[in-house]
């Protein structure tokens, strides 16, 4: 075992130039993925650490002896929402709600920051008591501007008497309460069941490229171990072996996946969602799912490594041979149909977790199908060839289907939301109060659906560069033997290009707008100018992207065609 | 120059840094001509082959292709030159896994001005000829050894060039099928009246060449023309052209 360990960090280290660069390709694919899933994963954490922090204004009826009455008034000044809750002790000694030290008296207030920097405006003055006994804190707001008063009164006040509170959305009538532990109001978890359902929509797409990035060194290092099958390598061994070098290489990618995180998260905060940006804390979900994280990053990679190995390992001399790949199996439509029947049975009641369940479903599911379309693209770009570049990629599509769809495949499956969300608009007027919390969800799904477009188009854009780069090395004794026979690399390059931007227009440009023509007929409401041009601008910048990633690897491509004594390695 | 003169190199001298590859090689190719490079490894035999072919430039020294001298061109215009002038049969590797057997053979010519039809046409009447027939339809994973180099050699041929250089292309053959394939190379490159310049360590196959040229330290020992042995194309050429047997040889024949 010692020396299988041994053999393998040779191997690894042993690869030369670009055998590190193969390595580093592995390492970048890894580290983007762990970035983005941290974020997917951090999402959740943040919505429901938003949730906790608002729980208190929502008050629940206390069961037994009641300590205090709350009531909760929410208006608009400016156009930001003022939260007020009015609070009278009825039994001393009940513990103060979160981010407050201690409940303010009759007569005196506490406000957030945000607010107390604001309070002196002219539509404010006069609306809160003088006495400012103290600040809510970071733990009791939602947001680090959100605009939250908590005023003191005697019980027999008559905002206190359930009169006087009008049930403004987020608001509350005067309650009777034992604490301020309070419940998750609607709204947010409604935030969190969308979160939820945009972190299946991020994850499923990253997975499927994660796992690809395992199988990029297990194909870099096919020839080699199927040598050492030869030379008598046990499958055991061999198992041990490239499995190891690619958790180690992912191990690697991970933590500098942790790092990147780290410095995207600052801009991250500033995205307003709900009114309001985010505490940097928000956006770190805390030590053990990070750590879980880091840990299933290689696990995953680990475990593609074997499913790529198994075709060696069953035969030393399957690798050397190149067969045509096997035909899909129906099963994959089966799959499918069966996720996409379970869709319509969801009502508005269906639990969160059986949506995000149904959806992963689906989505694996068309995960399972969107190879098999790519390879259909192929075909058709193939009997469509004139001229030898788009020959060449159409033969690739379809000799390749997955290393495509890995490409494509976050664009086509947000694209279609991304499409249909991005057209529709806020209703405009937000001098209704009771409409901001309503215009601010669509508001809300709109900017989190753009985030995740955006993710997408991260992964095809990443994925893209990494899938062109590791063609270039896997085929560069072909490359630089064609340079040499004459062949023009502007050829090459262009049929590189043409495999990515084909099945990412057909799949990603086709899904957008099937979404965008499903929207027309709810676009009566208004169509958002601005959320049309947002989401052009999204796409435009993610083809641009997807083909400036490719063009990365051009370096390369010459590079390893004009060896001007290419030599098998 | 006598005009059966197809491909002339004049005091050819290459250096790698302090490495010299070439010390200065005069080597004249004539029209239909089947020469083999020998030497010991590292002798410079594959330079010799690629500043002929215009793979490289030599540091000093001409290269003439038919009367116009082809190495100071540009990069470009030497690329053009050995796509339409030159042929190329390298050890392996030189297929697109990708692309199927005929449309491997068809590339070349799809690179030129040929249709994708008519390219693809063109290269399938060489299967026959070449005992391939059947195969156009696979890929080069699906292929043998020998059955991927005949590919190659079809490739090599299918633009009809003037001379056709092989760099040890049966180096990672087995003995029978080596002289199987380089039988095959000699007889179609006469056919077609290509030259062949072909890079080998074996004296049979150097047998079958009309000449074999020494190389030693970058320095040519000898230049001995083969009268005593026959070349092999005299009893078979017939059957590896698609001239021969396909009805399409007209279309495609330049
Ligand atoms: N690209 C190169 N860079 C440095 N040295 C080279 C290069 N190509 C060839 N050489 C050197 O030039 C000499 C001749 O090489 P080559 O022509 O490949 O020999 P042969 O083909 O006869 O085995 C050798 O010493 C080789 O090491
Ligand atoms: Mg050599």
């Amino acid at each position: 075992m010692r020396n299988l360990m041994a053999l393998t960090w040779r191997l690894l280290r042993g690869g030369g130039r670009r055998g590190l660069l193969g390595s580093s390709l592995t390492v970048a694919a890894v580290a983007v993925s762990t970035t983005l899933l941290i974020f997917a994963v951090a999402v959740n954490f943040a919505f429901a650490g938003r949730a906790g922090r608002e729980a208190w204004r929502s008050p629940v009826p206390a069961g037994g002896t009641a300590r205090a009455i709350e009531a909760v008034q929410a208006d608009l000044v400016r156009g930001r929402l003022v939260t007020v809750v009015h609070v009278a002790v009825l039994v001393p000694g009940i513990a103060p709600p979160p981010g407050l030290t201690r409940l303010p008296g009759p007569g005196e207030v506490a406000m957030s920051p945000a607010l107390a920097a604001i309070a002196n405006l002219p539509e404010l003055v006069g609306r809160f008591p003088r006495t400012v006994a103290g600040t809510v804190g970071d733990a009791g707001l939602i947001h680090p501007g959100e605009l939250v008063a908590v005023v003191g009164h005697a019980p027999a006040d008559p905002v206190m008497s359930g009169r006087g509170t009008a049930g403004h959305r987020p608001g509350a009538p005067a309650t009777r309460v034992a604490g301020f532990e309070g419940a998750t109001t609607p709204d947010a978890g409604a935030y969190s069941a969308l979160a939820a359902v945009a972190s299946v929509f991020m994850v499923v797409p990253l997975l499927v490229f994660g796992g690809a990035a395992a199988r990029l060194t297990v194909a870099r290092r096919d020839r080699r171990l199927a040598s050492l099958r030869l030379v008598g390598a046990t499958p055991g061994q061999v198992v041990v072996m490239t499995v190891a070098e690619a958790v180690i290489t992912a191990f690697g990618g991970a933590v500098l996946g942790l790092v990147l995180y780290a410095a995207a998260s600052p801009p991250l905060t500033r995205v307003e969602i709900a009114g309001g940006p985010w505490f940097v804390a928000d956006l770190w979900p805390g030590v053990l799912p990070l750590a879980a994280v880091l840990l299933a990053v290689p696990l995953l990679v680990g475990v593609s490594a074997v499913a790529g190995l198994r075709r060696i390992v069953v035969s030393p001399l399957g690798v050397a041979k190149r067969e045509t790949p096997p035909a899909m199996r129906f099963v994959r439509v089966t799959g499918l149909l069966v996720a996409l029947a379970l869709v319509p049975t969801l009502g508005f009641g269906a639990r969160v977790g059986v949506v995000v369940a149904v959806l992963g479903l689906a989505f694996l599911s068309l995960n399972l199908v969107g190879p098999w379309v790519v390879a259909l693209v192929g075909r058709v770009t193939v009997r469509a060839a004139r001229g030898p570049a788009s020959l060449l990629a159409g033969r690739r599509l379809v000799d390749d289907p997955r290393s495509a769809w890995r490409t494509v495949s976050g664009v086509a499956l947000t694209g279609f939301v991304a499409g249909f969300v991005g057209l529709l608009a806020p209703s405009s007027s937000l001098s209704a109060q009771d409409d901001v919390v309503a215009s601010w969800l669509l508001r809300d799904i709109r900017t989190g659906t753009l985030i995740v477009l955006v993710v997408s188009f991260l992964v095809a854009i990443v994925s893209a560069g990494i899938t062109a780069a590791s063609s270039v090395l896997d085929r560069r004794q072909t490359y630089a033997l064609l340079r040499l026979a004459g062949t023009p690399l502007e050829v090459l390059d262009r049929a590189r290009r043409l495999e990515t931007l084909v099945p990412l227009t057909v799949m990603g440009g086709g899904s957008i707008l099937t979404g965008a023509i499903c929207a027309t007929p709810f676009a009566k409401v208004g169509v958002s100018s601005t959320g049309a041009i947002t989401l052009l601008v999204c796409v435009v910048a993610g083809f641009a992207g997807v083909v400036g990633a490719g063009a990365l690897s051009r370096p390369l491509l010459r590079s390893v065609a004009t060896d001007p004594a290419p030599r098998p390695d | 120059m006598s005009s059966h003169n197809v491909l002339e190199g004049r005091g050819l001298k290459k250096s790698f840094g302090p490495t010299v590859a070439l010390a200065g090689v005069d080597l004249t190719i004539h029209r239909g001509e089947a020469v083999a490079i020998m030497g010991p490894s590292g002798s410079g035999k594959s330079t010799l082959l690629h500043c002929l072919a215009g793979i490289m430039k030599p540091d000093s020294g001409e290269v003439h292709l038919l009367g116009q001298r082809v190495d100071t061109l540009g990069e470009r215009g030497r690329s053009v030159l050995r796509r339409t002038r030159f042929g190329f049969v390298f050890q392996f590797g030189q297929l697109l896994p990708e692309l199927p057997a005929d449309e491997n053979v068809a590339l070349p010519l799809m690179l030129g001005d040929h249709s994708r039809a008519r390219a693809v046409r063109e290269a399938r009447s060489w299967f026959g000829p070449l005992g391939l027939a059947g195969m156009e339809g696979r890929r080069p994973g699906e292929l043998s050894g020998g059955q991927a180099q005949r590919v190659a050699i079809a490739r090599a041929l299918v633009t009809r060039p003037a001379v056709v250089f092989a760099d040890e292309p049966t180096g990672a053959l087995d003995q029978a099928t080596g002289h199987d394939t380089m039988r095959l190379l000699v007889e179609a490159t006469k056919h077609n009246d290509a030259s062949l310049v072909v890079v080998t360590h074996d004296p049979h196959v150097a047998g079958w060449c009309d000449r074999v040229v020494e190389v030693r330290d970058g320095l040519m020992l000898t230049g001995r023309p083969h009268a005593a042995s026959p070349s092999p194309h005299t009893a078979s050429a017939h059957a590896v052209s698609p001239h021969a047997v396909s009805p399409h040889a007209e279309a495609g024949g330049r």
